[in-house]
């Protein structure tokens, strides 16, 4: 990839049964962009993990939903737009949970946003009245100057 | 090829070895939930899970381990986990669990935990 920005969208059914074909179109992107093999499998996941959220709590029993993945490759920008139109559902009023409280309840679920907020440099939420949800998660590739970004501290 | 399968070997001193391989998330996660569901109903707390032929984990799967390692424990067991690959690994370190889980390199050094 040499400076080219690269654009595609999957829509899939919201059942975990198609997770794997939204991590497959990821990997798909990933490989025509620059990220690093290291992040490869970390951006992968936190998509999974925003999937997973709106199968499990947008939809909840609601069987007929459907969900859009938009995904920009571009050489200083990884972006990933998700949209369905579940239940209004924002990531970021969740706090960041307490793993040995979490172990110690024997707790199972609750930790995907945190995955998320963990791996991407921005996880920001729209809610567009009566028409959908809009999950933006961004991966900065490179910073102003051109250098790579250093690992997160 | 399926998403995901599980294997169950008995070991000695109440010890079950627990191989898994494919993609453990959201979708599968129910299937290792029953697994271990089933051995705690048999009152064997005492896991080594082999996670070496695992692709890829989701905090779903890796909640499995979370909910259960606390039955484990409270009933003279454990949950030692296997030889996970890098990005399994990554996982677990991104959620804060490599210092309440131990990992092991192999059989006999999981085993030993239980000693």
């Amino acid at each position: 990839m040499s400076g080219e920005v690269y654009r595609d969208r999957i829509i899939i059914s919201n059942d975990t049964r198609f997770l794997s074909l939204a991590r497959e179109f990821i990997a798909r992107m990933i490989r025509v962009s620059e990220i690093n093999k290291v992040d490869e499998s970390k951006i992968i996941l936190a998509v999974d993990e925003a999937v997973t959220n709106i199968i499990e709590h947008g939809y909840e029993s609601q069987k007929d939903g459907t969900i859009e993945m938009e995904i920009e490759a571009a050489p200083d920008i990884f972006r990933v737009v998700i949209r369905d139109s579940g239940k209004e559902f924002d990531p970021n009023s969740i706090k960041d949970p307490d793993m040995t409280d979490h172990v110690k309840k024997g707790k199972k679920k609750g930790l995907g946003i945190f995955l998320m907020r963990q791996i991407m440099d921005e996880v920001k939420y729209v809610f567009k009245e009566g028409v959908q949800n809009e999950l933006i998660l961004v991966k900065h590739l490179k910073k102003p100057g051109g250098a790579a970004p250093g690992p997160k501290v | 090829m399926p998403e995901f399968q599980i294997t169950t070997q008995k070991l000695q001193n109440g010890v079950m070895f627990i191989t898994v391989s494919g993609f453990l998330d959201a979708h599968t996660f129910e299937e290792m939930e029953r697994t271990i569901n089933d051995l705690f109903e048999r009152n064997i707390y005492r896991l080594v899970v082999d996670l070496s032929r695992l692709d890829y984990i989701s905090s779903a799967g890796a909640g499995v381990f979370i909910g259960a390692i606390g039955t484990a424990q409270e009933n003279d067991g454990n949950i030692i986990l296997m030889r996970p690959s890098p990005n399994v690994k990554e996982v677990f370190d991104l959620l804060g669990l490599s210092q309440i889980f131990t990992f092991a390199d192999d059989i006999e050094n999981a085993v030993r935990n239980f000693a």
